[in-house]
């Protein structure tokens, strides 16, 4: 494979692991390895401009594939930021719910769970500001119809304040609860709406 | 999002129908600006002559206009103010009823009603919030070089903006640049025949618009003028009708 490698093939194989995320609508493992080996090739990249001593049509190529590996290297990391984005939101900006999942964790790099917590910090001071009304990471996919709404416990959550006073939810009961009080344990996947 | 059918637009008038009750009216008037749908026609919004918007059918246009709008629009501050504070008084009294045994059960009725309602318009005023946000983030670093745009954003967004691009800036910089050779790690390079770095709102996208007075003519790319009366729809590109959002002669549908 090494014989007849161009340059830029590494950073297509990197864009083209977001595009299967982006198709699969999954979050893929961060490919640490050929993002390591890209910035390699930058380096050679780099370190060949610098010696020649006079302009050849070569190093247009070097030039061209080190601004294409670049935009490469970021965009592939601006998709990830994008899916982790939209992961925080889905579930409602609960950022320990994202991160005590093993399965998602193990596909995030360290500096991405680094900027998943600021996220949510930005984020969590933004709403603060609302915090006395509403709560404004709550869902914003359907216009709420009614006001209780009859939920499935699929998960224990333990006792939670509502309007009806503290329940406790128990794996397998159903309840009729306030759609307010409850929300954000339907986007975790505690209750399940029946 | 469902919000397209009659049931929505019928159901968010319903605090209006019901605080028209007296009864009911007396008790809510130590809240301030009950004036949500007081009025409200059957008929759309731009069919009415004259007839003053109320706060909630004022946010609905812009709400629409945000989410259909490439660009982020002024900030509405005022209006939301308002909303919150009759969200959050309407709140309180529908506690405080709630809880007095004296009230009756038609008005414990009229409660769940207007707890309906209060639940409706947070839901669009935090889509409204949300839409901004998500643009917020999408244009941040465009946002932190232009000030002519922060003008249009809240104090809050502004450090919302402003923190994300930071962040985003600083999650390339230890994941990618600083492993870079020193002379490629800008995050502003602008290479011929590469799309800039910098994401701006695409106004040269096509919207449809819906006339709500008569508007003057405006001038189209190819040099003839559109010119619409109220009522009139079409689809255009969105640089063409800016001016006219901005002063609401026309809405985003």
């Amino acid at each position: 494979m090494t014989d007849t490698r161009q340059f830029g093939d590494l950073a297509t194989q990197l864009v083209a692991e977001s595009r299967r995320s982006t198709l699969t609508d999954t979050l893929l493992k961060y490919n640490d390895s050929l993002v390591r080996s890209i910035i390699r090739e930058q380096r050679d990249l780099e370190k060949m401009t610098e010696t020649s001593q006079n302009v050849t049509p070569a190093m247009l190529i070097y030039q061209t594939t080190i601004v294409r590996n670049k935009r490469c290297l970021l965009a592939y990391h601006k998709h990830r930021m994008d899916r982790l984005r939209d992961m925080y939101w889905t579930a409602g900006g609960a950022l320990p719910h994202i991160l005590s999942n093993q399965d998602i964790r193990s596909k995030l790099s360290p500096h991405e769970v680094d900027f998943l917590r600021q996220y949510s910090t930005s984020v969590m001071d933004y709403r603060a500001g609302f915090s006395n009304e509403l709560d404004i990471t709550a869902s914003i996919t359907h216009p709420p119809k009614d006001l209780h709404v009859l939920v499935h416990v699929i998960r224990d959550c333990g006792v939670i304040q509502t309007e009806l006073g503290s329940i406790d939810f128990q794996k397998g009961q159903r309840f009729m609860v306030r759609r307010a009080d409850i929300e954000h344990l339907i986007v975790q996947g505690y209750l399940e709406e029946v | 999002m469902d919000i397209d059918d009659d049931d929505f637009f019928t159901n968010l008038d319903q605090s209006g129908r019901v605080a028209n009750n007296n009864a009911f009216q007396e008790r809510l008037r130590q809240a301030p600006r009950d004036d949500d749908g007081a009025e409200i026609l059957d008929a759309p919004p731009f069919m009415l002559e004259e007839e003053e918007e109320t706060p909630l059918q004022q946010l609905i246009r812009h709400w629409m206009n945000e989410r259909h709008s490439p660009d982020i629009l002024p900030n509405e501050g005022e209006l939301l103010a308002g909303l919150l504070d009759h969200i959050r008084s309407q709140s309180e009294t529908v506690q405080l009823l709630r809880t007095d045994p004296s009230s009756s059960e038609e008005e414990h009725f009229r409660i769940m009603l207007v707890q309906t309602e209060v639940e409706r318009v947070k839901f669009i005023v935090r889509s409204y919030l949300r839409t901004r946000l998500f643009k917020i983030e999408k244009f941040a670093r465009y946002i932190m070089t232009n000030p002519e745009v922060q003008q249009r954003l809240s104090e809050s967004e502004v450090e919302h903006a402003r923190r994300f691009a930071r962040l985003t800036d600083q999650h390339f910089y230890h994941s990618v640049l600083q492993s870079l050779p020193e002379t490629q790690q800008t995050l502003d390079d602008q290479p011929p025949f590469v799309p800039s770095m910098v994401t701006e709102p695409d106004k040269a996208r096509a919207v449809f618009v819906l006339a709500r007075q008569d508007c003057p003519p405006v001038r189209l790319p190819d040099g003839s003028a559109l010119d619409m009366r109220k009522g009139h729809i079409s689809l255009t590109l969105y640089s063409v009708v800016e001016q006219l959002i901005a002063r609401g002669e026309v809405e985003l549908v």
